[in-house]
């Protein structure tokens, strides 16, 4: 087991990178199955249907549920199949699955690249608060004018079903002009902001949280010297695509389980970041010279070189 | 303003729906965009709204002059929609999408021409559309579920007979 999580966390960006590639290609590849009369699976992200089964974007659900003031069982059921799923994994949906949130690393990835002295502000986690607030506000807007905002604003659903529109009918729509002004300001102003405040999909999967959800764990006895433990400047606050600091418990509801700062850490020496379902409250020892020598003595020696641009 | 420009926006046009559909509002306010009917459609009758149309884009039409509603036994576009904006439609005959007007100085009957296209084509045989002396054409707004067969089989251009939406 403990192998497993070894091998895991060696490769986890890896792994993530496919999940999210292999999540575009099947996207692509329903809606041409279906041009071969293959009815199975159906849909984008908004809604899919495999088989039987029915997936409604919870977020869209909620927006129906308000608009239309009806609460119907079947829309209630496949919404709520998402939601089951944030409570165990978090907003895993996000980082491992959004397509949006491939385009938009990979721009902060360009970012990065051109804007090369770029100023990170200083990971301090803002307060939860204010993501409720926001998707507080998004509801009272669509109640308030009465349109289905969520519908134009959850990325990964408009990203898929514009894929189906180019595949069955050979169109290019407006949408995509949304998507590129947001991808455009996140590259030459705010990197992430969209998927980090504003984006209600992501929201809603938040909501369902309880105390085994799926989360990033440190251990500050395990944190490693080299990567020095009490800068803000530190690989984990570093890599996370957030600017959040996985050292605090306050990481979440922002945090979306994508393990860059897991990545990072497991893969630099230090082993004090994991993910876990049993998260517990920061562990902060005192002691924090507790013989680090010792703790580290039979795992592979710490490499303080890393490579930024490959995280 | 902001709420009379996207009220503008939002009313550009009153396409014609796919089978089942809610009036236009509700319809607007329960779709998802989810192109789950236009995968499924045997025919591909069912097609998406662009940016042409406002927020009205990426719901689905029909456009009859190119592909009509052929009117399935079993519909499912309407089973397939996770909201239930396309509502349960019993029978061919109970669906509402809209109702054929005819332009009789384009029709050709009208204008001395024999022809019976719409009428030998119409799935509501002899009862949505009836022929007034043998020979002129007529809708029957009671029987005319708004399929748009019609439509496309008009020989004349532009078309004699168009279906306009039940929700306009």
């Amino acid at each position: 087991m403990q192998k497993l999580e070894h091998i895991l966390y060696r490769h986890l960006n890896r792994i993530r990178r496919t999940m999210q590639w292999l999540a575009l290609l099947f996207i692509v590849f329903v809606p041409i199955l279906n041009v071969w009369g293959f009815h199975e699976i159906i849909g984008t992200f908004y809604s899919l249907t495999i088989g039987s089964l029915n997936i409604v974007d919870p977020s869209l659900m909620l927006q129906t549920i308000l608009l239309s003031e009806q609460v119907k069982f079947g829309l209630l059921l496949a919404g709520i199949i998402p939601l089951i799923m944030a409570l165990f994994f978090g907003k895993t949906f996000c980082s491992w699955v959004c397509p949006f949130n491939l385009l938009a690393e990979y721009t902060a990835k360009l970012r990065v690249k051109i804007f090369r002295n770029q100023t990170r502000s200083v990971n301090i986690n803002p307060k939860p608060q204010v993501y409720w607030f926001i998707l507080g506000g998004i509801f009272l807007l669509i109640g308030v004018l009465g349109t289905p905002l969520i519908s134009y604003f959850s990325f990964p659903g408009l990203i898929s079903a514009q894929i189906t529109d180019t595949i069955l009918f050979a169109t290019v729509g407006i949408e995509w002009s949304l998507i590129i002004a947001v991808l455009l300001i996140e590259f030459f102003y705010k990197p992430r902001f969209w998927c980090k405040y504003l984006c209600p999909v992501g929201a809603v999967l938040a909501i369902p949280r309880f105390k085994n959800s799926l989360s990033v764990q440190y251990e500050s006895k395990r944190c490693s010297v080299q990567c020095s433990a009490d800068k803000s400047e530190s690989l984990c606050n570093t890599a996370c695509p957030f600017e959040l600091n996985p050292r605090k418990t306050d990481i979440y509801p922002y945090c979306f389980n994508c393990g860059a700062c897991v990545y990072v850490c497991q893969n630099n020496g230090g082993h004090a970041l994991k993910f876990t379902f049993h998260p517990e409250k920061p562990i902060h020892s005192n002691h924090k010279s507790l013989k680090q020598e010792e703790l580290y003595k039979n795992e592979p020696s710490a490499q303080t070189t890393t490579n930024l641009q490959e995280v | 303003m902001i709420l009379e420009f996207i009220e503008r926006l939002s009313n550009l046009s009153y396409p014609l729906r796919p089978p089942g559909a809610l009036p236009e509002d509700d319809f607007i306010d329960r779709c998802i965009r989810c192109r789950k009917c236009a995968e499924i459609c045997p025919y591909d009758s069912i097609i998406m709204a662009h940016g042409h149309r406002g927020l009205k884009m990426g719901t689905p039409f029909i456009y009859p002059q190119k592909i009509p509603c052929y009117l399935c036994e079993d519909f499912p576009c309407i089973e397939v929609c996770p909201t239930d904006a396309l509502q349960d439609v019993q029978d061919q005959r109970d669906v509402a999408m809209g109702l054929a007007v005819i332009d009789e100085s384009l029709c050709l009957p009208f204008n001395g021409i024999i022809c019976r296209a719409c009428y030998e084509r119409c799935p509501i045989y002899k009862e949505a559309i009836t022929l007034k002396d043998q020979l002129y054409p007529v809708v029957q707004k009671e029987h005319c579920v708004g399929c748009g067969i019609c439509e496309q089989v008009c020989p004349t251009n532009p078309k004699a007979i168009t279906v306009v939406s039940a929700h306009k």
